[in-house]
């Protein structure tokens, strides 16, 4: 039963079809093996080919993904998506198949192994030392000037009064913490 | 000073890095494909003919792939009708349609001659397969199928292709 | 003969840099008025040379003298005059030539404006800016020089990039740009002038911060046009791609806002001065590693040129400004911490600090992003590319913790206070994150991502509403008029009216964005006259006519899209494709009908020979709202530069009564 849909279909789509899905077949298979998910069809497809296709780069682009752009390139490798996504093949199998002629350059986003596992901590990474070092500035030791009122430093203008306002800041370090203050 | 050597430690490694970011062209892709069996395919040319990359065991393959809007291309094609004269049957020559109109290149070949065989690849497949990025690309297969060279620039003089063949030791 | 005027004006101008730098630095260090008249003259002098070198290109673009190299270069008698004009930035060297000019305009800004007081530390401002007009002076001269003589000229040329020249925007992004950029350096001088001089005071705050909000301000436009010119030329229905010339763009404002804001706290409360100059210096460090970035090849990128020979002189003037900017905080490090670290992890000080931590992270992340792919190829090889998915996957997080921050900020009172008074305070606006969480539901927001900005943003849209009419109940309480007490509390504090109108903006944008990337829906089809249509987001688009037309210097393939929405005509659009004869694929402009709630955004694919085209049809909402609420948030910077009243008091004095007025408020 299926082999007659099957005949009927290469009768309705012509010769050229078939040889279609049958490159599709030999070279995916030997690049990323059987098709490891199940066959998608109508908008479920539609919409996996722009996720898909959203994850690589349109290579005579500049920047877009292969779902941006208009490009011939790109409208044919959306096709091929969508071809490899409708036979069953997952995602990840898809953007391999792309990855082995086209390399690496063609993620958007970098795999996540080995030195690229760089990019994806470090920005975690440096964020949580500046927050660390931060807090441990907040945690260190105060300075002696401890009740200075907020407010216009206008003061430091005169360098006439700085020599008297060094030996305040002195004569406050000396003394005692003033109670009831939360230091 | 603490000031000076965290300077240092952040100023130095950043110019360093930046300089030998200079020498690299990052428009400038290596093909992966290289070292590797070439893809097969199965394509039909102008006269609806199929070839077939895997009968071609036994003899190097130049697989080019052009179009006629490619001004580069238009260049190459005397290089490749020279080629074949001069190297007959130590080569097959193979041109691949990229994204261009049958018309179109029915009547560029009639113009000027046909050299090898010209494919065509519906909804560029064989050129997704190879990673092809624009025109004119070409590979060089060698006679146990696996791909040894690309070149993503024009061979614009039959020397420049004899150069490049004599490099990986397929020609004269 | 304009070569020569050129060549001519342009190597005066590096004399007068080289002069004027090392007179601006001595003036300084001898605080002598006589050194500081000669500064100032040179300076005027060097903004002068510029304007005449600027206008000299100008004519000769205009008149199309091709013995000219850059008019050669970009420059075609088939070209439309307004673009012609704008030609002066569309290429390599004719953008740096403009740069001199933006950087003279800020340098006789400075010279002229800044005429009150602080003689010392105005010195060694100019001394600062004219070394940064040496190297770009020099650049103009030798390596990018766009006058060069070319003998015998060639009689027309292949006009500025096609992509130029499709949009109204061209002509507003790379001034609005480059004023905020090249602005940064001013800024930056005052930071170098205030750590020469050896101290950071109020009186020289105040220009050096309203000179940091002025480019702050243009930057914040800048970006914004560049995203929206994206979207409304390059046809791919998005507007930012994080391509690095964004970035680069976009790393300096990071940091340019975290300066605002450190300088809003060292002008309250004393602290965080090493922040607000390390701040200012980053964000000039920045702008040249950005403009590095994209003019030296480096990486891949829309804008990028190939390897030019610019780059190399870009990463030594980087280089050595770097390692002058570390000498000198090394030197005087101890100008930064005078205060003592009052900061305390609750309250608004430390609010403020985590914001300065977010948007450090933030840029720290773009730039790894963006520098990535170099790093990679050193080490391993091969190419990878890092892009949208990645960005955006990191950006989010801390883009909501920002938008968080806008609202816990305000919220929180300055300095301690106790946990009752804190938690009140936090918990008072909760009620409209709520309202927020329950109009997103009820819009058809279910994801994670877009509910939470529903929330938070309703959180932060009450706090800042709340904040910033508070001074306006308070004297509506005393019994005056609403638009009486809005007018007085304006005038009295028009940076508290501006701050809060900024957020305002922010949060309108922040939910724009958030919605019009949630909510995007897209389609593709084959239309022929009279038969085919493509239903998209609620539209049926037909086609109602296809013709080209010629012109000049290029061949335009139009369609005429006929929309229809729910039966009823709306018009129609004309989306194209145009084939410049200097380029092999054709480039299409997109055709946008705009409205309040969405934008409807059509492509052409491709238009055959039997007159079916190919359209590429995307409904995108809330788009309008993103121009809009930057727009928002620049006026809001703009107001920040307003002084309170009164006015017409003597310099030292309204030193102090602003900032008792700011105390106060």
């Amino acid at each position: 039963m299926k082999r007659l849909i099957l005949a009927c279909l290469l009768l309705i789509c012509g010769g050229a079809f078939a040889q279609q899905d049958s490159e599709v077949g030999t070279n995916a298979l030997i690049v990323v093996g059987e098709p490891a998910g199940t066959p998608l069809s109508g908008a479920a497809l539609e919409e996996l080919t722009e996720e898909v296709a959203g994850r690589m780069r349109c290579p005579v682009c500049q920047g877009l993904s292969v779902a941006d752009s208009p490009s011939d390139a790109a409208v044919a490798m959306k096709a091929e998506v969508r071809a490899l996504l409708a036979a069953g093949y997952t995602p990840a199998q898809t953007v391999r198949y792309f990855e082995t002629s086209y390399g690496e350059f063609i993620r958007l986003a970098p795999k996540a192994e080995g030195f690229n596992l760089v990019v994806w901590i470090a920005p975690v990474a440096m964020l949580l030392i500046g927050a660390a070092m931060i807090a441990w500035r907040l945690r260190g030791p105060r300075t002696a000037a401890v009740a200075e009122a907020p407010g216009p430093a206008s003061v430091d203008e005169d360098p006439d009064l700085a020599v008297y306002r060094e030996r305040v800041r002195q004569e406050l370090a000396a003394a005692p913490p003033a109670q009831g203050t939360d230091a | 000073m603490l000031v000076l050597a965290v300077g240092a430690l952040l100023t130095i490694p950043v110019i360093v890095f930046l300089a030998i970011g200079l020498r690299h062209d990052p428009h400038q892709i290596d093909s992966p494909l290289i070292g590797k069996p070439a893809p097969p395919f199965a394509l039909a040319d102008l006269e609806g003919n199929v070839v077939r990359l895997e009968d071609l065991r036994g003899t190097p393959v130049l697989l080019n792939f052009w179009a006629t809007y490619c001004v580069p291309c238009v260049a190459e094609h005397k290089t490749f009708m020279t080629g074949e004269r001069v190297l007959g049957e130590r080569l097959r020559l193979l041109g691949v349609i990229y994204h261009d109109e049958t018309s179109l290149i029915r009547r560029f070949l009639g113009q000027r001659g046909e050299w090898g065989r010209t494919l065509v690849d519906p909804g560029s497949q064989v050129a997704i397969a190879y990673g092809v990025y624009g025109v004119p690309e070409t590979y060089l297969i060698d006679a146990e199928g696996i791909v040894i060279d690309k070149i993503t620039w024009p061979l614009a003089t039959p020397e420049h292709l004899f150069a490049w063949l004599g490099q990986h030791g397929l020609a004269r | 003969m304009i070569s020569y005027l050129g060549q001519g004006l342009v190597l005066l101008a590096l004399v007068v840099c080289a002069v004027g730098a090392p007179v601006g630095f001595v003036a300084g260090a001898r605080r002598s008025p006589e050194g500081l008249r000669l500064a100032r003259g040179l300076a005027l002098a060097f903004a002068a040379l510029m304007v005449l070198a600027n206008l000299a290109m100008e004519w000769a673009l205009l008149t199309h003298d091709f013995s000219v190299k850059y008019v050669a270069l970009v420059g075609s008698t088939a070209t439309p005059t307004h673009i012609t004009i704008v030609s002066l930035w569309s290429s390599l060297e004719g953008s740096i030539l403009f740069w001199g000019l933006v950087l003279g305009l800020y340098t006789a800004g400075v010279a002229i404006l800044q005429r009150r007081g602080h003689e010392d530390y105005l010195a060694y401002t100019l001394g600062t800016i004219l070394s940064v007009g040496v190297f770009f002076t020099y650049l103009i001269a030798g390596p990018a020089d766009p006058f060069g003589l070319l003998d015998p000229a060639p009689a027309d040329g292949p006009g500025p990039n096609p992509l130029l020249q499709n949009h109204a925007l061209m002509i507003v992004h790379p001034p609005m740009l480059y004023l905020g950029y090249v602005g940064m350096t001013v800024p930056f001088a005052m930071a170098v002038a205030a750590l020469l001089r050896g101290q950071l005071g109020p009186t020289w705050l105040r220009p050096l911060r309203n000179w940091l909000l002025v480019p702050t301000a243009f930057l914040t436009m800048g970006v914004m046009l560049g995203g929206w010119w994206s979207y409304e030329v390059l046809g791919w229905g998005g507007y930012w791609a994080w391509d690095p010339v964004e970035n680069a763009s976009f790393l300096p404002w990071l940091t340019a806002i975290a300066a605002v804001h450190s300088a809003i706290v060292l002008q309250r409360r004393g602290t965080l001065k090493a922040w607000t100059v390390i701040l200012v210096m980053i964000t000039f460090l920045l702008t040249i590693l950005g403009t590095f970035l994209t003019r030296s090849g480096v990486v891949n990128s829309v804008h990028s040129f190939t390897q030019s020979p610019i780059g190399p002189v870009f990463l030594a003037f980087l280089g050595v400004t770097m390692i002058a900017v570390v000498v000198l905080l090394a030197m005087r490090v101890d100008t930064l911490t005078t205060e003592p670290a009052r900061e305390t992890l609750v309250a608004r000080e430390g609010a403020f600090l985590l914001n300065n931590l977010l948007f450090v992270a933030f840029m720290l992340t773009v730039l790894v992003g963006t520098l990535f792919p170099i790093a990679a190829e050193a080490v391993r090889g091969t190419k990878v590319s890092v892009g949208e998915p990645w960005f955006n996957r990191m950006s989010v997080p801390i883009s909501f913790g920002l938008l968080l921050l806008i609202g816990i900020g305000p919220a929180l009172p300055w300095g301690r206070s106790d946990g009752a008074a804190l938690r009140r305070a936090l918990l008072w606006p909760l009620p409209a994150a709520l309202a927020g969480l329950g109009l997103t539901w009820l819009l058809g927001g279910r994801a994670g991502p877009v509910l939470l900005t529903g929330a938070l943003a309703g959180y932060a849209l009450w706090v800042t509403v709340d904040h910033g009419l508070r001074p306006t109940r308070t004297r509506m309480k005393k019994g005056e008029g609403p638009a009486q007490a809005f007018g007085t509390s304006f005038r009295r504090a028009p940076r508290l009216i501006g701050g809060y109108l900024t957020h305002f903006g922010v949060i309108v944008t922040f939910v724009a964005i958030a919605v019009s990337s949630s909510f995007q829906t897209s389609g593709e089809g084959v239309l022929s006259l009279g038969s085919g249509s493509l239903a998209v987001g609620g539209y049926e688009l037909t086609l109602d006519d296809v013709g080209v037309v010629e012109e000049p210097h290029r061949t335009v393939r139009q369609a005429e899209v006929a929309v229809a929405r729910g039966g009823r005509a709306l018009g129609t659009l004309a989306p194209s494709l145009n084939h410049y004869d200097t380029q092999r694929e054709p480039i299409g402009t997109p055709a946008v009908r705009t409205s309040l709630t969405h934008d409807l955004y059509l492509t052409l694919m491709n238009v055959r020979g039997d007159g079916t085209v190919g359209l590429r049809a995307i409904v995108t909402p809330a788009v309008l709202w993103i121009w809009i609420g930057v727009f928002i948030m620049t006026a809001g910077t703009g107001l920040c530069l307003l002084s309170p009243r009164p006015a017409r008091v003597p310099a030292v004095s309204r030193a102090a009564a602003l900032d008792g007025a700011e105390a106060a408020s």
